[in-house]
């Protein structure tokens, strides 16, 4: 029953503060950060220490389909359909599992910190609910059982989000991530449908070995494709992801970059199987993770809050993991779910760190200087800088150009995808050197009130940096032995990995330099700007869209018609009414007469024989 | 032949029941209206007599009888109800008598 207390200690968690929340709320006290957050951090290291065990037990075999699974009840005995509800821990749930309780945990610690007087144990509630949704998300054993999860994440991201409700912002942006990902949910719910229709089974194991006929499995794969988009932010459902950045900032480390916007990957590989038998699907996910990439690493280059950029930077690299999944390399976007769990939280977490020392200035114009006062955040934001630029011996080294190398040779491989992956590498270089000089380097910006509280955070969450930092330098190293064997190659056949290190490294530094050119000397302030104005145009056709709708609907359907029928039964009730009235005149020979003239009618009728009446 | 043959006896009823109905639509006292629905039962009666002596059976005769018995009650509960309306409205003209149109 390990792998079930794993998932439950989250809940236990979550249930403990929220209990905690009520009955502070009761004797209108404020809870304690420090005893919320404990219990928070405790249940959720556990779950680490749990998930170590459970992944030490599956050998070292590597082989990807040993697990362990367990069974609870039977949840749903329909007719012919049999789902259990049961948990399943192999390689790749592993994988997630560990990213999900280990940096989860950091992330608890570091919000001790960082909610410090604005945090209650309502928000470690939240985000051990959000922890134990995500659990049930990766370790669930039937499809019903991952909607449950995808769901969950998606209601404990909302309320994060939202989490300081004061701001209207806030909760616009909370409302907006709920309802974008609702398209994306009618994806899964739809290719549930269609697996149980077809397949027959929701259990995730049999589904991954059925083979569907070619238009179903294309139809499937394209529905979870986008349920994909939705939760991972892609084209075309991502625009709530820098919106959301209104939660607090270990919200966005943790779910907005480490753990909940990879549960599409998650899927992905997943079902890789199911995928792999439409080449349509996976041309489609290849394109818009290529498309998506290449996208928000140009917004990001505009934008000058250090969250948005953070967030455009973590939507471009959720766009290289879809490009693996594509290429038919999930392997490798898994590998890059934990380099990218590692350096982005790092980052967030890093950048949280600088927002809060100052105060709550997230504009980078306004910063500069930071290094000398900031000595620990530096440093380890270094750590993230370098990983995610790709520099050998840091993390995104190896899982970044292992995407860039699978990107050429795996068996959907192309040039194209390769040369867009290459460009957006070179973007991300150029972005994050930009983020990094104007924060840390040059003359400083900030303004006199702000200057005088810089102060260096707390342990509670430096500690959590130096740990994230460590995992960005070294988390490369797990998976370069294993760097799985990626079976049969086409594309563009055999290259040399080590060629494409040299060219991305090269990629790199020189989106470095240029960053560094450009923005070493010269720091006046830049408009943030969204080149390809998403947002103006999903208001346009789908608000705009929906007021016409809604207009002509009003104007036509509901004046033209509705009110139409009603007013005129309304007159035509009138009119009888009005009629009838005039026989109504209370003189009781008048109906009398009446009466003896419907008799001699009826007996006519009788005499005469109205058809049918008469006998 | 005989000198009373029974289409005459039906000739008279329907004259008689025809009689009673023109009356019971134009008169206006409530008295003389109830004395017409009678003159219409008795128009009733002969009919079925007459029918009864065409057909050569018993069962018109026992109808008379009947209708004769409840037309005595009903008389009685008519009356009885004229003289109520008179108590309360002081009139038995049928035309100021709508207080149900109110």
């Amino acid at each position: 029953m390990m792998i079930t207390l794993l998932v439950l200690l989250p809940l236990l968690g979550f249930f403990l503060n929220g209990f905690y929340h009520f009955s502070a709320q009761a004797r209108k006290t404020e809870p304690s950060v420090v005893v919320a957050g404990v219990i928070g951090t405790i249940a959720l290291f556990a779950a680490f220490a749990l998930a170590v065990v459970a992944w030490l037990s599956l050998g070292k075999s590597g082989a990807w389909d040993v697990g362990i699974e367990e069974r609870l009840f039977s949840w749903m005995k329909l007719g012919t359909l049999h789902v259990e509800f049961g948990y399943r821990l192999d390689r790749l749930s592993g994988i997630f599992t560990l990213v999900i309780t280990g940096v989860g945990s950091l992330i608890h610690l570091y919000s001790i910190g960082y909610m410090e007087n604005k945090g209650s144990a309502r928000y470690f509630a939240y985000l051990n609910l959000f922890c134990f949704m995500m659990l049930n998300l990766v370790l669930g054993s039937s499809l019903p059982l991952v909607f449950l999860g995808w769901e969950g994440v998606g209601l404990a991201s909302y309320l994060l989000i939202g989490f300081w409700s004061g701001e209207m912002a806030n909760i616009m942006a909370a409302q907006k991530a709920f309802l974008m990902n609702r398209v994306g949910d009618l994806g899964l719910l739809f290719a549930m449908f269609i697996a149980f229709k077809f397949a027959g089974t929701l259990d995730l194991a049999d589904l991954s070995s059925y083979s569907f006929k070619p238009e179903v499995a294309t139809a499937f794969g394209l529905l979870i494709f986008l349920a994909c988009t939705g939760k991972s932010a892609q084209i075309p459902l991502f625009t709530w992801l820098p919106d959301a950045m209104a939660g607090p900032t270990p919200v966005s480390a943790l779910i907005h970059a480490a753990t909940m916007v990879t549960s599409g990957i998650y899927l992905l590989a997943r079902l890789n199987p199911v995928m792999g038998q439409s080449p349509t699907v996976l041309f489609v996910i290849a394109a818009v993770g290529a498309g998506t990439a290449l996208m928000s690493a140009i917004t990001a280059c505009f934008q000058s809050d250090i969250k948005k950029v953070l967030a455009y930077s973590t939507i471009s690299q959720l766009g290289f993991m879809f490009v693996a999944c594509g290429v038919g390399s999930p392997e490798t976007g898994v590998f890059h779910v934990m380099t990218h769990a590692f350096f982005k939280a790092l980052l967030f977490l890093g950048a949280g760190s600088v927002i809060h020392a100052l105060s709550g200035t997230q504009d980078i114009f306004k910063m500069g200087g930071l290094r000398s006062s900031l000595p620990l955040t530096f440093w380890t934001f270094t750590a993230g800088w370098a990983a995610i630029l790709g520099l050998p011996p840091f993390s995104g080294f190896f899982s970044k150009d292992g995407i860039l190398h699978e990107s050429l040779v795996a068996a959907h491989g192309s040039r194209v995808i390769f040369a867009v992956l290459a460009f957006t590498a070179f973007l991300t270089a150029f972005y994050m050197t930009r983020l990094y000089i104007l924060v840390f380097f040059g003359q400083s910006r900030l303004s006199e009130g702000v200057r005088k509280h810089v102060h260096e955070s707390p342990i509670v969450m430096t500690l959590p940096l130096l740990f994230l930092g460590l995992a960005a330098l070294a988390g490369g190293w797990f998976g370069a032995p294993v760097r799985f064997e990626s079976g049969h190659h086409g594309g563009v056949g055999e290259v040399s990995p080590y060629l494409i290190m040299v060219i991305s490294v090269f990629i790199a530094a020189a989106g470095a330099f240029l960053g560094y050119r450009k923005y070493f000397r010269s720091n006046h302030s830049e408009k943030t700007r969204d080149p390809f104005r998403v947002d103006e145009i999903y208001t346009v056709v789908f608000g705009r869209g929906t007021e016409m709708v809604a207009s002509f609907c009003s104007r036509f359907i509901e004046e033209g018609v509705f009110q139409r029928i009603l007013q005129f039964s309304g007159a035509a009730v009138d009119l009888g009414g009005n009629l009838f009235k005039t026989v109504q005149t209370g003189s009781a020979q008048g109906y009398l007469l009446m009466m003896v003239l419907a008799v001699v009618a009826l007996v006519c009728g009788l005499i005469f024989g109205v058809h049918g009446y008469g006998n | 032949m005989s000198l009373l043959e029974p289409w005459m006896m039906l000739v008279v009823s329907m004259v008689i029941f025809g009689i009673g109905l023109l009356g019971l639509l134009i008169r206006k006292n409530l008295l003389v209206m109830l004395m017409c629905v009678e003159l219409m039962l008795n128009g009733v009666n002969l009919s079925f007599v007459a029918f009864s002596k065409i057909h050569h059976s018993l069962d018109g005769h026992l109808a008379v009888l009947f209708v004769m018995t409840v037309a005595a009650a009903e008389s009685a509960v008519g009356l009885g109800l004229v003289i109520a309306l008179f108590r309360t409205l002081r009139t038995v003209d049928s035309d100021q008598i709508q207080i149900l149109r109110d």
